[in-house]
C-alpha cells in the first residue's frame, strides 16, 4: 500500500498557542493522481498544505516522501526534494519582468557557469506558451509582473512552480483570481502533468473544480480529517456535508430564486454608457427587489461597470438614472447619500482598514450621522456595530480588535456590513465571495435574498457561474466592455453563460 | 500566534506608555546623577518646555497620521511667522492682542492649506512641498521684518503664558494639557479624526467609503498650520521676544516626539497622547544630557542613538503584535 504513495503525512499534529490547527491528520498523496484538501476557514487544510510544502513544521506525526521519512525545516528544502507550492497570495516581485521572477531563485540552464540567456528565453517562452492563447498580449518575458493583471500574475506563479518540474505539485486556491478559460486549460495541463506521474494537490473552495479535475479528496473540519473520498463516488451534497458537518443542506437551492421573479415596475436604477474607461457603449437597468448578474471573463469591465455606478469613476460619457432622477455621482460620497452601497473585489486593499478596529471599519461610512453636538456618540456607534454583527453572525473577540484578527468569510462580513449600517437601496458587488469559505458563502446567500426581499436592487459581478446561476434573476454577460447576452429565466443556463463570455453564437446544429 | 508569557498588561505595552514609563526613568535616572535634578521647580521648567514642543508638535502629529508619507517640514517656519505677526501687529497693545491672533492663526491656516492644495491635488509629495514651503515661509519673514523684527510682546502674554496659574505650574503647561485634551477628543471623538485614521489606514478603502480623501488631506496641513503659529503664540509668551530663527530647532524634534510618541511613520497608527509623552522624553533627554554636562556633539550622538533604540523596540512590539 504505502509504496504507492508519493507523499505521506501520518498523524501531523500543529497548534498555534491554545488554537489546535491540526490534530492527528492523515493524508496520503499517490503518484499521477489530483487530491483535493477541503475545508471550511480554520479547517486545517491551508496548515496540512503548509506542514507538506515545510512552510510550517508540525508538532507531532511524520512526512513521508517517496517511501522515506523527511523533515523539512523551510520551504527551499521542501523545494529541493521536490515539492512545489502555488499560493493565492502573489510572491512576484513587480519589478521584475516575467522571465526573470520565473528563475526567480533557480537558475535557468547554465553553460560555462554563465546563465544562457538563449536557452532561458527559450525555455520561458515554452512555458508562456502553455497559457498563452488564454492570457493578453502582455504575457511575455519581458513585462514587467507588476504590469500583469491578476489573473496573469497568478498564471506566472503557477508556471514558476512548474519551471521545478516537481514531483508533488501544490495548488492552494490558485485558481481563485483566474477565469474561466484559463481554469480550464489549467486543468488540462494538470491532466498532462498526472499522466508524467506528478501528484498534484489542490486547495479550493470552488465545488465545481472539485468535480472536474480531482480524482480524491480528503474533508477537514476543526482540524481533524474527517472523511476521505473517491470523488467519482460521491457527491456535490455528500461533500458539503463532510465539510459543514451538518446535515447536507443545498448549497445551491435556489432559495434566493424561490420567491416570485421582480416586479417589472419602474426601474430602480439604469445607466447608459457611450463611452468609458472599458466600458464600450452599454445600457442596463436595475429594478427593486432583483438581483442583476454580471457574467463574463475576468476583467471585460465588470469591475468598472459596479465603480462607475458608484461614481467611483468619474470623467467617463455616461447619464444614470436613480429612480427615474437623472444623476451625475462625481464622488463614492455622492453615490453613498443616494442610497447606493459598494463592496470591492479586492477585500484587503480596497475594503479594509487592516490597521483599524472592527468597529472603524463597520463605521467607516456612517460617522457623521452618530455626531452628537460636536463629538460622536461611541455608545451609539457601538451598538448599531454589535447589531449588524449578530444579524451577519460575525465571528469576533471585542469590537476594539483589529480587523485583521478576523478570518477572511468574517473580515468580508465587516466590508458587507458597514454598507447595512447605512439601509441602502441598491447594493454593487464585486465577486463578493472570492475565497471565503462554504459556510460563509451559504451564509452569503440567505443575507442576499432578505435584503433582496426587502427591495433592494443588487447587481452582482461573481467569477463562479454557479453563483450567477443559482442567485441572479437575469444575468448580463460581459465581453470587451460590452453587453454580449441578457439571460434570464430558461436562457440562464450554463451553456449559454459559457457561449456568451467567450462571444460565441448559438450553436446551428441544435436549431431547426 | 504563539506570543511569549508577557508579564506587563497590554495597555502598559502601547507605546504611549512606554514614553511615559521612560519618562519617569529619566526624572529618576538625572536625580540619581545630580540630586536636585526631579526637584518641584525644575520638574515645572521641564513641563514648560515639553509644552512648547508639545503644541508645535500638534499639527505634525495630525499630519503623520494622514498617511501618504505626510509630513510637514514647514512647521518651524510657521511657528517664526506666527510669533512676528503677533509681536508685530500689537506692538505690544493687548487690545490688539486678540485680532493679531485671529490673524496669525488665520495665516498658518492658509501656509497649511497651499501645503495641502500641492500635495493632495498637485501630488507633490508632502517632504518636498513643505520643504520648498519652509523656504517660501521664511523668505516671508524676511520680506515683512526686513531681518529685524520691529514691536513688541503685550505684557497680557505674559500672565496668560509665562506666569504660574496655581501651584506655581506656568500657563503654557495648562494650555497644552487643555489643547490635549482637546485633540485627543478630535481624534477619537470626531467624524474628522475617524476619516483621518482612514486615510492614513488605506486611501482606497476610505475613498470608496464614502471619504472625501483630497479634503481631509487638506483641512489637515491647514490644521498643522494653524497649529504651528499657535505654538509661536505660546513661544512669544514666554520669550518676550522674537527673532528670524525661532522655530527653526523645533521643527524635526516634532517628527520625534511624534514617532516617539508610537505614532506609526507610515500613518493611520497612534495618537496625540503618544506626542505628548514623546516631547516629555526628548525634553528629559536634552535636560539629563545638559545636566551631565556632556558636550555638544556628545548630547547629539546620544540624543541619536536614544532615538534609534526606542524606535527599534517599537517596531519589535508591532511585529510581536501583528
Amino acid at each position: 500500500m504505502s509504496e504507492t504513495l508519493l507523499l505521506q503525512a501520518q498523524r501531523v499534529s500543529k497548534r498555534y498557542g491554545a488554537t489546535i490547527a491540526l490534530q492527528e491528520a492523515s493524508f496520503g498523496l499517490r503518484k499521477g493522481e489530483v487530491h483535493a484538501l477541503l475545508g471550511a476557514n480554520g479547517s486545517g487544510k491551508s496548515t496540512l498544505a503548509k506542514v507538506v510544502a515545510g512552510v510550517v513544521a508540525p508538532d507531532g506525526g511524520e512526512i513521508w516522501l517517496g517511501g522515506q521519512a523527511v523533515r523539512f525545516r523551510n520551504p527551499l528544502e521542501a523545494r529541493a526534494a521536490g515539492i512545489a507550492v502555488v499560493y493565492q497570495e502573489l510572491s512576484l516581485v513587480e519589478d521584475l519582468s516575467v522571465q526573470d521572477n520565473l528563475w526567480l531563485g533557480h537558475e535557468p540552464p547554465a553553460r560555462f557557469g554563465r546563465v544562457d540567456a538563449r536557452a532561458a528565453r527559450a525555455r520561458t517562452e515554452a512555458l508562456l506558451g502553455l497559457f498563452e492563447d488564454v492570457a493578453g498580449p502582455r504575457f511575455a518575458p519581458e513585462t514587467l509582473a507588476g504590469e500583469l493583471p491578476p489573473d496573469e500574475r497568478q498564471l506566472v506563479e503557477i508556471l514558476k512552480a512548474v519551471s521545478l518540474e516537481p514531483r508533488v505539485l501544490v495548488l492552494d486556491e490558485a485558481t481563485a483570481s483566474l477565469d474561466g478559460r484559463q481554469v480550464e486549460r489549467l486543468f488540462g495541463l494538470v491532466g498532462e502533468w498526472k499522466a508524467r506521474g506528478w501528484g498534484i494537490v489542490i486547495v479550493t473552495h470552488r465545488m465545481e473544480e472539485i468535480f472536474r479535475v480531482a480524482d480524491r479528496a480528503t474533508v477537514l473540519r476543526n482540524g481533524q480529517v474527517v472523511g476521505e473520498v473517491r470523488i467519482g463516488e460521491t457527491s456535490r451534497e455528500e461533500l458539503i456535508g463532510l465539510i459543514s458537518g451538518e446535515a447536507s443542506r443545498a448549497l445551491h437551492s435556489a432559495e434566493a430564486r424561490a420567491s416570485a421573479p421582480a416586479r417589472r415596475t419602474s426601474p430602480l436604477l439604469s445607466l447608459r454608457v457611450r463611452r468609458g474607461r472599458k466600458l464600450r457603449g452599454l445600457e442596463l437597468e436595475v429594478y427593486p427587489g432583483e438581483i442583476l448578474g454580471l457574467g463574463g471573463l475576468h476583467g471585460q469591465g465588470q469591475s468598472e461597470l459596479l465603480l462607475s455606478l458608484f461614481g467611483a469613476l468619474p470623467g467617463q460619457d455616461l447619464s444614470l438614472r436613480l429612480e427615474g432622477q437623472p444623476r451625475a455621482f462625481r464622488h463614492p460620497s455622492e453615490a453613498m447619500r443616494a442610497g447606493l452601497a459598494y463592496v470591492p473585489g479586492d477585500r484587503n486593499r480596497e475594503g479594509l482598514l487592516a490597521a483599524r478596529s472592527i468597529l472603524e471599519n463597520f463605521l467607516l461610512p456612517s460617522w457623521k450621522s452618530y455626531h452628537r453636538g460636536p463629538l460622536l456618540d461611541l455608545g451609539q456607534a457601538r451598538r448599531a456595530a454589535l447589531e449588524v454583527g449578530e444579524k451577519l453572525k460575525l465571528k469576533f473577540g471585542a469590537l476594539d480588535d483589529r480587523v485583521t484578527s478576523l478570518s477572511g468569510g468574517n473580515a468580508q462580513k465587516v466590508v458587507l456590513g458597514k454598507w447595512l449600517l447605512r439601509s441602502p437601496r441598491v447594493l454593487l458587488l464585486d465577486d463578493p465571495t472570492k475565497g471565503i469559505d462554504v459556510g460563509a458563502k451559504a451564509e452569503f446567500y440567505q443575507l442576499l435574498a432578505e435584503l433582496r426581499a426587502q427591495g433592494l436592487g443588487v447587481v452582482f459581478y461573481s467569477s463562479d457561474d454557479d453563483e450567477l446561476l443559482s442567485l441572479c434573476d437575469r444575468v448580463l454577460v460581459l465581453l470587451e466592455g460590452r453587453i454580449t447576452a441578457e439571460l434570464s429565466h430558461a436562457e440562464l443556463t450554463r451553456d449559454r453563460l459559457i457561449r456568451a463570455s467567450l462571444g460565441v453564437k448559438e450553436v446551428v446544429s441544435g436549431e431547426p | 500566534m504563539t506570543r511569549p508569557p508577557n508579564p506587563l498588561p497590554t495597555l502598559l505595552r502601547t507605546p504611549p506608555m512606554i514614553a511615559v514609563g521612560l519618562a519617569v526613568l529619566l526624572l529618576l535616572l538625572g536625580e540619581l546623577v545630580r540630586p536636585g535634578f526631579a526637584d518641584y521647580g525644575q520638574v515645572t521648567n521641564i513641563l514648560r518646555i515639553a509644552a512648547f514642543l508639545g503644541i508645535v508638535a500638534i499639527g505634525q502629529t495630525l499630519v503623520i497620521l494622514s498617511g501618504g508619507e505626510g509630513i510637514d517640514l514647514s512647521v518651524g517656519a510657521v511657528v517664526t511667522l506666527g510669533a512676528i505677526i503677533i509681536y508685530r501687529f500689537t506692538g505690544g497693545s493687548d487690545a490688539l492682542l486678540l485680532p493679531a491672533l485671529l490673524i496669525a492663526l488665520g495665516v498658518g491656516f492658509l501656509i497649511g492649506l497651499v501645503n495641502g492644495v500641492g500635495i493632495a491635488w498637485v501630488k507633490i509629495p508632502p517632504l518636498v512641498m513643505t520643504l520648498g514651503m519652509m523656504g517660501v515661509v521664511k523668505g516671508l519673514i524676511l520680506v515683512y521684518t526686513g531681518g529685524r523684527p520691529q514691536g513688541a510682546t503685550p505684557p497680557v502674554m505674559k500672565s496668560i503664558i509665562s506666569d504660574p496659574w496655581v501651584l506655581g505650574i506656568p500657563g503654557d503647561v495648562f494650555i497644552w494639557v487643555i489643547l490635549g485634551v482637546g485633540v485627543t477628543l478630535l481624534l477619537q471623538r470626531t467624524a474628522y479624526g475617524k476619516a483621518l485614521y482612514a486615510i492614513g489606514s488605506n486611501r482606497t478603502t476610505a475613498r470608496l467609503s464614502g471619504v472625501r480623501v483630497e479634503r481631509m488631506l487638506i483641512l489637515t496641513y491647514a490644521l498643522s498650520g494653524m497649529f504651528s503659529a499657535l505654538g509661536g503664540f505660546v513661544l512669544l509668551g514666554y520669550l518676550q521676544n522674537v527673532f528670524i530663527n525661532l522655530g527653526d530647532p523645533y521643527t524635526l524634534p516634532t517628527i520625534a516626539a511624534v514617532v516617539v510618541g508610537g505614532t506609526a511613520l507610515a500613518g493611520g497608527m497612534g495618537g496625540y497622547a503618544g506626542t505628548m509623552a514623546g516631547a516629555l522624553v526628548l525634553t528629559l533627554v536634552s535636560s539629563l544630557l545638559i545636566t551631565l554636562g556632556l558636550p555638544e556633539f556628545g548630547r547629539q550622538i546620544t540624543y541619536g542613538l536614544i532615538l534609534l533604540v526606542l524606535l527599534a523596540v517599537y517596531g519589535r512590539e508591532r511585529r510581536l503584535r501583528g
